[in-house]
């Protein structure tokens, strides 16, 4: 019927080039997260400074980010901005476009964390003495990071999920790009991926239960 | 009571009959062959200005189906999903210019070669590089899971410096050819000549024969598919044998003879 015998043997053998490469895909996974914070961030900034062009520029990032494909803007990262003459390696193609892509999903985050905390923080900051700047770098966004924590360890998943999309770009040292590059030597497609799934579920899992503990120790009243 | 059981004895028959039956004899019931074909790989798999298949490997699977008497379907599948195609059942043989490995032959089952590719080196014009080992320490790519790719990445590993990025798409490769992304490609010689002749890709120069042993390419199935493979395999033979081949390769490859398929001094 399936006409396939399984050689878990000749999958299980490459497993330690996979770990590897799952390596490889946690270290762009939480750099791209680092970086999609800090710029997410600064978004919000930018929507709330009041002033036009930093709004638009805010604007526009999150509707691209939000609204076009994640393989579309990893692409876009390599290939795209190589016309013009910049040439990127595949990890840092990847690392931007996930970047990218973990800015415009999380500022959206926290503009809805900062929905649930009343204006008058804000104001009770400004009514002591600080700027506006100071008022929401010490009284509002350390709220809204806490309101935001689970959603940002979804995007934390979905980026381990996204450097997948990098074999698109010649990323070969990933999970996904070593496991694509056995296959090709080998052809045992379905055990190599199987276990390419495996690995996959278990860092995400693992980044959930983290998280999880994280929350656990750091919001409790 | 009779009847009940040369009725039983009849769909016992039918079963048995049933049950037999390989691949072979599948395909013929079915009047279907289904081939796999990579059609991002001129001038084996392509498509035309109506968006039709057209190439090497899909007259080859045509004549295939010709000579089975069924009808040809040609399933596009990119390098990477030849494997899963064929496992799952989308696909009854490749006609995919498939390196016969001995790491691969372990999992699918090969037919005798049916063509054999030499490989070129491609460079971007604007690097300087005098014959193939000027790609030592430089950023080379192909296209992931062909002979190429996997010689290449050897050679990248062997030398120690430089960098290999597999692409998935062999216009992808020649994309960032061009771009300059990658310095150098290893293809084959029809999909250099090819691409440069199209001037789809500016910016791009043969430099030199990749010193490789001849990829010699084979139709595949299922492993187990003995009755198929045979059939394949005496169906190449006539292929060569009948002309055909070399008619192929003046209609698709160019002028010249088609390379040997014979390795001398030992048997298959």
């Amino acid at each position: 019927m399936f006409g396939y015998t399984f050689q878990w043997k000749q999958a299980l053998a490459r497993l330690p080039q996979m770990l590897d490469g799952a390596l490889v895909t946690l270290q762009i996974a939480l750099l791209s997260m680092a970086l999609g914070i800090l710029l997410a961030i600064l978004l919000t900034v930018f929507r709330r400074s009041g002033s036009r062009i930093l709004n638009a520029i805010a604007t526009a990032w999150v509707e691209i980010a939000r609204n076009t494909p994640a393989l579309f803007q990893i692409y876009m990262a390599h290939f795209g901005v190589a016309s013009f003459g910049i040439h990127l390696s595949p990890f840092t193609s990847l690392l931007i476009g996930i970047t990218f892509n973990n800015a415009g999903y999380l500022a959206e985050n926290f503009r809805g964390a900062l929905k649930a905390i009343p204006d008058t923080q804000a104001r009770a900051g400004r009514s002591l003495g600080m700027t506006p700047l100071q008022s929401f770098r010490y009284v509002v966004m350390p709220q809204m990071l806490r309101i935001a924590f689970l959603p940002m360890t979804n995007q934390m998943v979905w980026a381990i999920l996204m450097t997948s999309l990098g074999v698109t770009v010649g990323m070969n040292t990933d999970l996904y790009g070593v496991t694509q590059d056995l296959n090709a030597l080998t052809f045992r497609t379905f055990e190599l991926f199987a276990l390419a799934a495996v690995i996959f579920y278990l860092m995400t899992k693992t980044v959930q239960f983290g998280a999880r503990l994280i929350a656990a120790r750091m919001f409790r009243y | 009571m009779k009847t009940t059981i040369i009725a039983a004895a009849l769909a016992a028959t039918a079963l048995a009959g049933t049950a037999q039956a390989d691949k072979l004899d599948d395909i013929i019931a079915s009047g279907t062959l289904r081939c796999a074909v990579v059609l991002d790989f001129p001038p084996m798999g392509m498509r035309d200005d109506q968006n039709n298949p057209i190439g090497f490997d899909v007259d080859y699977c045509n004549d295939l189906a010709k000579a089975l008497g069924v009808t040809a379907e040609i399933v596009e599948t990119p390098f990477p999903e030849r494997i899963p195609a064929l496992m799952a059942g989308r696909v009854d043989v490749g006609v995919a210019s498939t390196s016969d490995t001995l790491e691969r032959a372990k999992t699918i089952g090969v037919t005798i070669p049916y063509y054999a590719f030499e490989n070129a080196v491609v460079a971007n014009d604007k690097v300087e590089m005098a014959n193939w080992e000027g790609m030592k320490g430089k950023t080379v790519g192909a296209t992931a899971g062909t002979y190429e790719a996997i010689w290449l990445e050897g050679k990248i590993k062997e030398w120690g410096e430089g960098n290999f990025r597999p692409y998935q798409t062999q216009a992808d490769v020649f994309l960032a050819l061009s771009q300059g992304q990658l310095d150098a490609t290893v293809s084959t010689v029809e999909v250099a000549n090819a691409n440069v002749a199209s001037g789809k890709f500016p910016g791009i120069k043969i430099v030199d024969k990749a010193p490789m042993v001849p990829d010699y390419v084979s139709l595949f199935t299922m492993r187990q598919e003995y009755g198929l493979i045979n059939y394949m395999n005496l169906f190449i033979n006539q292929q060569v044998r009948t002309g055909r081949y070399a008619e192929l390769y003046k209609k698709w490859v160019g002028e010249g003879e088609p390379a040997d398929l014979t390795i001398k001094g030992v048997y298959r």
